[in-house]
């Protein structure tokens, strides 16, 4: 098959899971059985103006096949309704939602690739050795801790160190550009730290395991025979084939990590997509829970994706 | 033990694993305060009397610790029978019978693999109401992709060896080659993949009671973790309401992954020599006088 | 003279559970430039560990000692230090299942390229050049340079594996039943290139195998092994029709299908465990010619010819009974 075949059939299907996502999207919070959730226009506190808006923008006094075509309909406009809370577009609030989690999310799982990825290998290296006991042993621990608690206890240990919750000093008054950054990114610390802390785990488990399946192969002793040293026997045979599965499993679990971050954004109370999750659970806030749902799932997918070219890229093989 | 010395890791798992289990069963006789009844200031300092101190209402941390554990493990384990039942069967089925009941069921595997656990299970509790039946359900419903896939390309494996097929050429029923022959090949898989699946459902559990989405009136770990956090605990300082249910979470989810790690390693046997590693083999000075007979 | 001399040879792995495995026991070796010498045995009787330690292929739980000369030179002596520098250059070695030799990412040419670049051999054009001499030399188009190895049969990939043993133009060639895994019509074609190349440059060539029809077409010495021990060594006509060893005379007295790979052996029981310290000829168990002395008293490793040896107490204790 060739490359470019392959890529249009990995496209191809994940339009089609997005589709489908869509779709149970749709089940899920409109056609499910149960007043609360598919009556739309029960907004509390809403005008009778708004009311209105909200019956014929969403078809509410329709049938569900119609429901569904209009869900779509909007959805190719961006519209994911008006969330009951602050009555704003879904979608602005999402934006917003998103654009706060993102950096945070980015900086602790770049941080628990990166120490994941470099403990994982020091591990296989020095398999059976105290380098080897120790990082395995220390990862599968923190892999092993609950998130939400990890947020506690680094908040416990740096509660008057840093800032434990929000994602700006409300009460400070940041005049520059920069002045803000800094105050983000201080507020960003714990948060990100919590994240790179309960994600490494997994990577140095994933990693060690690759390197370790590599440096059973035979090419590793040919390589040895003949006459490089083993650092160079890593360095340009082992390493870039042991990062074959290794990238492809990152992939895959980071189009979870968004969602995983709702914890940690619940006890930091940082004003991201997984907060915005759950604080609608909280207020009922259906419009906004589809939303942020859908966004989730297309995550997922989006991910899934790029571990699939990523995997294409990377191994010459796939072509076959 | 040969396995004790063997595989250390997974003796203490085991060890540690049954520890919790046995101080599940036997909670009533272990506790030493009623975990419902106030004996003390709220956040009482820890104290001979008191090992791991009193919570937000007053309550021994130690007894809720040890009556915690009954509802998180019983979670964790009832989620996961789910779980293993429907990705069991499905994957068997799958892996077994192939062809278009193969594509079908793996599309949907696939789709249920791309939704994001967390916020689902978050939207389904809120929806379904708050209860533990709920919860066990829902973190079972959506744990069985993983038991799906992997019990499916054990079973296509096994379903390619020679008496598998020599049964299908003498007429057994597919029922019977399924519980004689590909069952008991694919159990200890099986058993690994149940064992790590219970790590995942405790987790699962914490996670949903910290969201408020667990039965407030039940006492686990996880809605321990969530009062301590709730009712400001950190403020107050009194972190042993927040390490002992957090530790006990992680030294189960940490015995699960050892003893499930270990199983899996030893059902797969592959005994990949490492041709490379940092040290090298050793040299013995050879003596000059021949050590062997010549 | 010779240019690879091996001395009491010794390999122990290290068990899992403890104790160790004495994977090679006192194994001598000698070849001269030109010399075809074949190390034969059955699965497990450490003819491949044997050839490995010789370039100092073993993994950390192993532990070896003897002198391993090279021009006279004990390379053995600090171990993965000494040996390394003469890896490829003076000794390069063929794998038993080259597919997996080559290393799945990169193209063919590069690895053989790698080698040259390392020792100095040849660098960027004249080393691509010389690749591209070398494929064509063990007969497959030099275009194969640019493929990945998944793109190429069994056949052409342990070709391109021979090429890239060559690439520095090696005075020892290991290989390592190197046409095990093919059938067998491109199996006599590969050999028969091989010893072609061998007696083109001069090469010694020590080759592990199993199959004795192998032995027969490219060998003209052979080392029989059993047991990590050396059971025989000759002219493998002297191994065909003068076997001084009952185990020889299992192996080589049956006659071989010359095109079948079947596993030729077939003699009833299986080799002793080399975990435990073992008393008396190793063969003992399954010799149909044994006598009291073969289960208490090891066999001494003697001349029975014009470098023609055995180790069996047969060639010099006369049975009762016989003649």
């Amino acid at each position: 098959m060739h490359g470019s075949v392959y890529l249009a059939k990995r496209i191809g299907l994940a339009a089609g899971t997005v589709f489908v996502a869509i779709t149970l999207n749709f089940i899920l919070f409109r056609a499910a059985p149960g007043d609360a959730v598919s009556n739309l226009s029960r907004v509390p506190h809403a005008s009778p103006q708004l009311k209105e808006a909200l019956r014929h923008e969403f078809g509410l006094d329709q049938s569900k096949w119609e429901q569904y075509w209009l869900y779509l309909r909007e959805l190719a406009h961006g519209n994911l309704g008006i969330s009951f809370a602050d009555q704003q577009p879904v979608s602005h609030d999402l934006g917003v939602a998103m654009g706060n989690t993102i950096p945070m999310v980015l900086l602790g799982t770049v941080i628990a690739i990166l120490v994941g990825v470099l403990t994982g290998t020091i591990a296989a290296w020095r398999r059976g050795g105290v380098a080897d006991h120790l990082n395995t042993n220390v990862a599968i621990a923190f892999y092993s801790f609950p998130t939400q608690w990890l947020g506690l206890m680094l908040l416990i240990l740096f509660a008057g160190v840093l800032p434990t919750s929000g994602m700006v000093d409300e009460f400070a008054f940041n005049e520059t550009w920069w002045a803000h950054v800094q105050d983000v990114l201080k507020h960003m610390v714990l948060p990100s730290a919590t994240l790179a802390l309960t994600l490494y785990g997994e990577y140095t488990l994933i990693a060690r395991s690759a390197m370790l399946e590599t440096l059973s192969e035979d090419y590793v002793l040919t390589a040895r025979a003949k006459g490089l040293s083993p650092g160079a026997v890593v360095r340009r045979h082992a390493f870039r084939n042991a990062l074959l599965p290794t990238t492809t499993m990152v992939a895959l679990s980071l189009g979870y990590v968004v969602g995983g971050a709702i914890l940690i954004e619940t006890v930091f109370s940082w004003p991201g997509i997984g907060r915005a999750v759950y604080q609608a659970v909280l207020q009922r806030d259906y419009p906004m829970l589809q939303g942020a749902f859908l966004v989730l799932t297309l995550s997922v997918v989006l991910f899934n994706l790029i571990a699939d070219l990523l995997y294409f890229r990377l191994d010459p093989r796939v072509t076959e | 033990m040969r396995l004790v010395r063997e595989r250390p890791a997974a003796a203490a798992g085991a060890v540690l694993l049954a520890l919790f289990v046995l101080m599940a069963l036997f909670a009533q006789w272990l506790m030493p305060y009623d975990p419902h009844q106030q004996v003390g200031p709220v956040f009482g300092t820890p104290s001979t009397a008191h090992p791991l101190g009193l919570d937000d209402g007053g309550y021994d941390m130690l007894s809720l610790i040890i009556q915690g554990g009954r509802i998180s493990m019983i979670v964790g384990f009832a989620a996961t029978l789910v779980a293993t039942v429907l990705g069991g069967g499905i994957g068997i089925v799958s892996g077994y019978f192939g062809g278009a009941t193969d594509t079908v069921l793996m599309r949907i595997t696939d789709y249920f693999l791309v939704i994001p656990d967390i916020p689902l299970m978050i939207i389904i509790a809120a929806v379904w109401g708050p209860s533990l039946w709920h919860i066990v359900l829902v973190i079972g419903l959506l744990l069985w992709t993983g038991t799906a896939r992997v019990i499916r390309a054990q079973v296509k494996s096994v379903r390619e060896q020679v008496y598998v097929k020599r049964a299908r050429s003498v007429g057994a029923s597919h029922t019977r080659i399924i519980l004689r022959h590909v069952l008991p090949q694919v159990a200890p898989l099986l058993v690994a993949n149940t064992v790590l699946t219970i790590a995942v459902a405790i987790f699962d559990e914490t996670a949903l009671a910290f969201l408020g989405l667990s039965d407030p009136t039940a006492i686990s770990w996880g809605t321990m973790i969530e009062h301590a956090f709730a009712r400001t605990a950190v403020s107050a300082g009194a972190w042993w309401a927040v390490v002992p249910p957090g530790v006990a979470v992680s030294l189960v989810i940490m015995a699960c992954y050892l003893l499930g790690q270990a199983i899996e390693d030893a059902t797969n046997p592959r005994l990949r020599v490492s041709h490379l590693a940092r040290r090298a083999f050793r040299i013995l000075p050879s003596r000059p006088a021949a050590s062997e007979a010549r | 003279m010779s240019i690879l001399e091996v001395r009491g040879l010794n390999v122990w792995f290290d068990l899992p559970e403890g104790g160790q495995l004495h994977a090679v026991q006192g194994v001598d070796l000698s070849v001269e430039r030109g010399d075809r010498l074949g190390l034969v045995g059955e699965s497990g009787c450490g003819k491949t560990t044997a050839m490995l330690a010789l370039m100092g292929l073993l993994p950390p739980n192993a532990t070896v000692s003897g002198e391993i000369l090279l021009d006279g030179v004990d390379i053995l002596a600090d171990g993965e230090r000494s040996i390394r520098p003469h890896r490829w250059v003076d000794m390069a070695i063929v794998f038993q299942s080259a597919m997996n030799a080559f290393n799945p990412v990169q193209t063919i040419g590069r690895q053989i390229r790698e080698p040259m670049e390392l020792h100095g051999s040849a660098r960027g054009a004249g080393a691509r050049r010389r690749t591209r001499d070398l494929l064509e030399m063990v007969g497959i188009p030099a275009s194969a340079a640019g493929r990945y190895p998944h793109e190429l049969s069994g056949g052409m990939r342990q070709r391109a594996a021979l090429a890239m043993a060559l690439a520095c133009e090696p005075r020892v060639l290991f290989a390592d039943e190197p046409t095990t895994a093919l059938d067998v019509m491109v199996q006599a074609q590969i050999l028969q290139r091989l010893v072609e190349l061998a007696d083109e440059f001069g090469l010694a060539l020590v080759m592990v195998t199993h199959d004795l029809p192998v032995v027969a077409q490219v060998c003209d010495r052979a080392t029989v092994m059993y047991a990590g021990r050396m059971a025989e060594h000759g002219t493998v006509d002297a191994l065909f029709h003068e076997p001084r060893h009952p185990y020889t005379r299992l192996l080589f007295a049956s006659t071989p299908d010359l095109y079948g790979d079947d596993e030729v052996l077939s003699i009833p029981g299986s080799p002793p465990r080399l975990d435990q310290p073992l008393v008396g000829c190793p063969f003992a168990p399954r010799c149909p010619e044994a006598i009291e002395l073969c289960a208490e008293q090891q066999p001494a490793w003697l001349p029975v010819g014009e470098g023609h040896l055995a180790a069996c107490h047969l060639n010099t204790h006369v049975p009762e009974g016989a003649r």
